[in-house]
């Protein structure tokens, strides 16, 4: 059963480089511990073909040395998926409570600040009237009341043009993230991209692992937009659909711009299309406060005699304006200098319709942001168990990178002795065999 | 079992270390505002009920004001009626004096002028202000109710100026209207007899006493002990007012305690509860801290493998 002279040495060839490859792995994964998105490798050894050597009637198989035939990820699909879908709601619930939080500074409430204490002020300016509508100091007494009533009017226009303003940045915030050259646009042209060069590396057969973990990382990022799902081609690429539209954002290396964005594409846009658009939250605000100008227009207006106190026309929280002045206010219907029955009545208003509205606004306000705080809080708490699961399956361990060092380096270093000895081996036969020619 | 790698412990240890902090700083907050709601999603219900508590508040404070000008209002009446009241007892001296019949015309001349003398002084009274309000001219509070002289007709009108005294209490009258007591005095000569009230039964009673008919006398003592029983109900009026003044400044203290207790069991930090919480979360955060230290600086197997 003749064989190779030299096919031992082959052997330990195959194990040198082999080893080298999976130590080359592993200083990979150490380098790359803390990369975000990096996916542990692990150099794949395979046995290579045996050599089948007849012996008589059958025959031994001789092992001829180890190849590294490919680099796999530890990438689970199932709980990257997991991820995505938590991810938008965690985005969706971040985006939301963020916002609210921020309405929700704008009332500035409970505070002796607010609008409340500003209708506080309002109704007391009008009792300290109702003491003394005809005296020396009424002078002030009036000046008060309609200082007081512009400052209460002017707070509600500088709340509504802050709700207003609010809405149109969250809905600027929508169309850069949507529009050309945004996020959403980005992510989808990186897809793409990476759809092509994945399919062609793997038509060359190679692995396209750091190409894998890009396109991962990107599909994570388009999923705090809002929903993704996608299906694999053959080739390697994938078709992903955005935010439940029928029509895939990315279809192999073709991104369908502009894309088709349902009203509810959950993730970070679907949370600023249900708070900016139109019966959004933030309108509904704006009605609530809407409502509040509106009661106190008709309710003190109704009371005042000559003059409305606020200007008729303007019942929404955006333009009440006072259209009384110190010299036309009256105290009374009857003409009577000394008679207060409008100033007692007016006083009267103090926590009527217009309070009570506005403390309704405010606990609803509160309610919400209250919800989506908790709502963020949870979606959190489960977005960090689930990305430590795919860490615990795709992260990497230096502990086991440490004892993969060892295993390999060893090997290393037994197919280097293997060499040695085959050397000393040919060594043998050449010197001593070959001596006596 | 559950394969654990390094960003794995790392990520988790900022999230829960993060979350301790999150809580620690909340309870600060509360802590150093004294409030328990600093925002409305603090507590929903709590902050529209503390809006609406703060703004009964300050409606208490205002009717607090009202009652302290009633008052004030009705102090000035009644010291203006005692007033009245002791001219008008002067004058039935002099009637009862004149009336024995005993005096001379000289001195019935003088007692009439003395008379007409505390008829002004009533007058002058009736002109009482607060605040620069004639307080007995109705709701026609910048004109006089009697003008100096002979004419001794009511310049003012019947209304009534009141003042609101506390929620869900109907508005109190503070004015007394005078023209019920002092009248539209003496008809001009030619119109019927004059409306036997107050100033009507003065200037008649100076007349006889001119005149020197002291047999009238008697019947004008007889008129003017009707109008002294009109001043006196008048002036139990006033003190009557005062004292439902008085009750409702109590009430509305009452009330004011209430309403801010009600107040601060709903907004306010309960100190000794959240100081208690307060250290138990530093301490647990301080030992988190201490073994997130630990955790994070766990040797490698790398430290233990010789080169």
């Amino acid at each position: 059963m003749p064989i190779s002279s030299f096919m031992g040495l082959q052997s330990a060839l195959s194990g040198l480089e082999a080893n080298q490859e999976a130590i080359q792995t592993t200083s990979n994964n150490i380098a790359n511990a803390s990369t975000p998105g990096y996916t542990d490798e692990a150099a794949v050894m395979t046995e290579n073909y045996a050599l089948t050597i007849p012996n008589g009637s059958g025959g031994v198989q001789l092992g001829t040395g180890v190849d590294v035939n490919t680099i796999s990820r530890a990438s689970d699909q199932y709980l990257n998926n997991s991820y995505r879908a938590q991810n938008t709601v965690a985005s969706y619930a971040s985006t939301e409570s963020t916002t609210l939080g921020q309405v929700q500074s704008e009332l500035n409430e409970p505070s002796s600040t607010g609008i409340s204490s500003q209708l506080s002020a309002f109704w007391s300016s009008w009792s300290d009237l109702a003491n003394d509508p005809t005296g020396p100091t009424s002078q002030s007494a009036r000046q008060t009341v309609i200082d007081d009533g512009t400052t209460l009017a002017q707070g509600l226009n500088s709340l509504s043009d802050q709700l207003s303003s609010m809405q149109s940045q969250v809905a600027q915030q929508y169309s850069d993230l949507t529009g050309t050259g945004g996020e959403l646009q980005s992510y989808a042209n990186q897809i793409a991209t990476l759809n092509g060069d994945i399919a062609e590396a793997q038509q060359g057969g190679m692995n396209a692992n750091q190409l894998e973990d890009q396109r991962d990382q990107a599909i994570n990022n388009l999923s705090s937009l809002g929903t993704v799902s996608y299906s694999a081609a053959p080739n390697g690429e994938l078709t992903v659909a955005f935010g439940g539209a029928a029509t895939p954002l990315v279809s192999g290396t073709t991104v369908n711009w502009p894309p088709t964005i349902t009203s509810t594409p959950g993730g970070e846009l679907g949370a600023l299309i249900s708070l900016s658009g139109p019966g959004g939250q933030i309108d509904s605000y704006l009605t609530d406060l809407g409502n509040v100008a509106g009661a106190l227009v008709s309710t003190v207006n109704n009371l005042s005699p000559g003059t409305p106190f606020f200007n008729p026309s303007d019942t929404t929280a955006a333009t009440i304006a006072v259209a009384a002045t110190a010299s036309t206010i009256q105290t009374t219907t009857t003409g009577n200098p000394g008679a207060n029955d409008v100033a007692l009545a007016i006083a009267g208003l103090s926590g009527g319709q217009a309070d009570q509205l506005y403390g309704a606004f405010v606990a609803q306000v509160g309610q919400d942001t209250q919800t989506a705080q908790n709502n963020q809080q949870t979606s959190q708490t489960l977005l960090t168990a689930i990305n430590s699961q795919v860490q615990s399956v795709s992260g990497v361990s230096l502990d086991q990178e440490m004892t993969n060092l060892l295993t390999y380096q060893q090997g290393y270093e037994a197919s280097a002795k293997v060499m040695t000895a085959m050397q000393s081996m040919l060594e043998t036969l050449i010197t001593q065999v070959g001596a006596g020619l | 079992m559950e394969r654990i790698t390094e960003l794995m412990t790392s990520q988790n240890t900022i999230s829960n270390l993060n979350q301790q902090l999150n809580q620690l700083s909340a309870t600060e907050n509360e802590l150093s505002t004294g409030l328990s709601i600093n925002e409305p999603s603090d507590n929903p219900y709590g902050a529209s009920l503390a809006i609406q508590l703060n703004g009964q508040l300050s409606a208490l404070t205002s009717y607090t004001g009202n009652v302290s000008d009633g008052t004030a209002w009705t102090s000035q009446a009644d010291s203006s009626l005692m007033d009245i009241n002791e001219q008008v007892q002067s004058v039935q001296e002099l009637v009862v004096q004149a009336a024995n019949g005993t005096s001379t015309p000289a001195q019935l001349d003088a007692d009439a002028t003395e008379v007409n003398q505390l008829i002004a002084g009533i007058k002058q009274d009736a002109s009482a202000q607060y605040d620069g309000q004639y307080i007995f001219s109705g709701t026609d509070t910048t004109t006089a109710p009697y003008q100096a002289g002979s004419n001794d007709a009511y310049q003012g009108n019947s209304g009534a100026i009141q003042r609101s005294i506390g929620p869900g209490a109907a508005p109190v009258q503070v004015n007394t209207d005078i023209s019920q007591l002092l009248g539209n005095g003496q008809t001009v000569s030619g119109q019927p007899a004059g409306d036997g009230l107050l100033l009507n039964t003065l200037r008649n009673i100076a007349g006889d006493m001119q005149a020197g008919s002291t047999a009238s006398l008697g019947n004008d003592l007889t008129d003017l002990q009707t109008n002294m029983g009109t001043l006196g109900q008048m002036q139990a009026n006033v003190g009557a007012v005062q004292d439902q003044l008085q009750m409702a400044s109590s009430r509305i203290q009452n009330l004011q305690t209430e309403v801010q207790t009600q107040l601060s069991s709903t907004e306010d930090v309960n100190m000794a509860q959240t100081m208690t919480q307060y250290s138990t979360e530093q301490a647990s955060y301080n030992a988190a801290l201490q073994a997130s230290a630990s955790v994070l600086q766990t040797d490698s197997l790398a430290n233990f493998l010789s080169s």
